[in-house]
């Protein structure tokens, strides 16, 4: 059973993420989209990439350039078509704003 | 620090229910919360199940002896007491939101469960779909 | 086959309603059979034929007409949420009432049900 979480916000400046990341299990995949795109930086995900290297974390590639957010290897850029795929995909999406 | 949490052995009966609020802000300065009740509310009307989530400082809105008349705002936590009224009989907390905000489990319902994240994010598997507010 | 219905709860005049829309209109083309989509909180707004938006800027509104239109894809307005933010709601075709845009539907919290009942998927923005 897979859960697509949609993150939205700067974890700089909402907890967001950090509720997100206390309920995911591996299986799961995670898209930052919009502000969210900053999290790329951010200690929680880093710390993801590095600990729990298969949990999925992906980014709206548009969403991304937009902000001029440089984008390491171990974070897919996707696009808005694959968003709604992984929707299908998932059994489940919880929208974190 | 982050450790997975893991899944295991769900229910073989699916007893999976149409609806599961996260209840994430505090209760007054924003409209979040009466909201998500709202929604709460008109499912449990439908009789389409439908349970409840407090996250964060969603947590704020189980506190006892609360008064927002104080303020001048309207107390819709009263509502809560009419749950059961509604068939709005699961209600989950997440523990670790309750003791990062030094708060008692004294909460102004009843049948309310503390649960770790795991078993939290378990929970909400089991429903069909998922908003958060 | 997969059903998806989407909850907005950002204003017309939002960024972030930009990114619902991009969701949403890919998901159309894509063939999905987006069964509905419900306004509620600020989502409300939608409806208020007043709002003018800078012509400059993104025009959320033209976008919803044009993918209600092409999709005949149900814009659903929660009445309570759009009465207190100012939209006239009233069965009987009014003065006021024709200050809310007729690519909309006002509906009740009920519809919100009903669209949950009948989706495989329900996305919030």
């Amino acid at each position: 059973m897979a859960t697509l979480h949609i993150v939205r916000k700067s974890a700089f400046s909402s907890n967001d993420l950090a509720q997100c990341l206390a309920l995911v299990i591996k299986s799961d995949t995670i898209v930052l989209l919009d502000d969210a795109c900053y999290n790329v930086n951010h200690p929680l995900i880093t710390q993801v990439l590095t600990e729990q290297p298969e949990l999925a974390i992906q980014i709206m590639k548009t969403h991304a350039l937009a902000r001029a957010i440089t984008v390491m290897d171990s974070i897919r850029t996707i696009a808005m078509k694959d968003l709604v795929s992984l929707t299908l995909t998932h059994e489940k999406v919880i929208t974190w704003q | 620090m982050t450790a997975f949490n893991e899944h295991k052995n769900t229910a073989i009966v699916d007893q999976t229910k149409l609806l599961a609020l996260i209840n994430s802000k505090a209760p007054f300065s924003s409209t979040y919360g009466k909201d998500s009740l709202d929604v709460a509310l008109i499912f449990g009307s439908f009789e389409q199940g439908v349970s409840l989530f407090f996250q964060g400082d969603g947590v704020y809105q189980l506190i006892d002896k609360q008064d927002s008349s104080i303020i001048s705002v309207k107390n819709y936590l009263k509502t809560f007491a009419a749950f059961e009224f509604y068939d709005i009989e699961d209600i989950y907390v997440c523990q670790q939101s309750v003791v990062e905000r030094k708060l008692s489990d004294a909460f102004h319902i009843e049948n309310v469960q503390l649960l770790t994240a795991k078993d939290f994010s378990l929970q909400l598997t089991q429903h069909k779909h998922i908003l958060r507010f | 086959m997969n059903k998806l219905a989407v909850v907005i709860t950002t204003p017309p005049y939002s960024n972030l309603t930009i990114t619902a829309i991009d969701y949403v209109e890919a998901a159309l083309s894509l063939g999905v059979d987006v069964i509905g989509i419900f306004f509620y909180q600020d989502g409300a707004i939608h409806a208020n034929k007043s709002v003018s938006i800078a012509s400059d800027d993104y025009q959320a509104i033209q976008h919803w007409t044009r993918l209600h239109k092409e999709y005949q894809l149900p814009l659903h307005v929660c009445i309570t949420a759009a009465e207190k933010r100012g939209i006239p709601c009233d069965d009987v075709p009014n003065e006021e009432t024709e200050n809310t845009n007729e690519v909309f539907t006002i509906s009740g919290l009920g519809e919100l049900v009903e669209l949950s009942s009948r989706a495989s998927r329900l996305v919030q923005f």
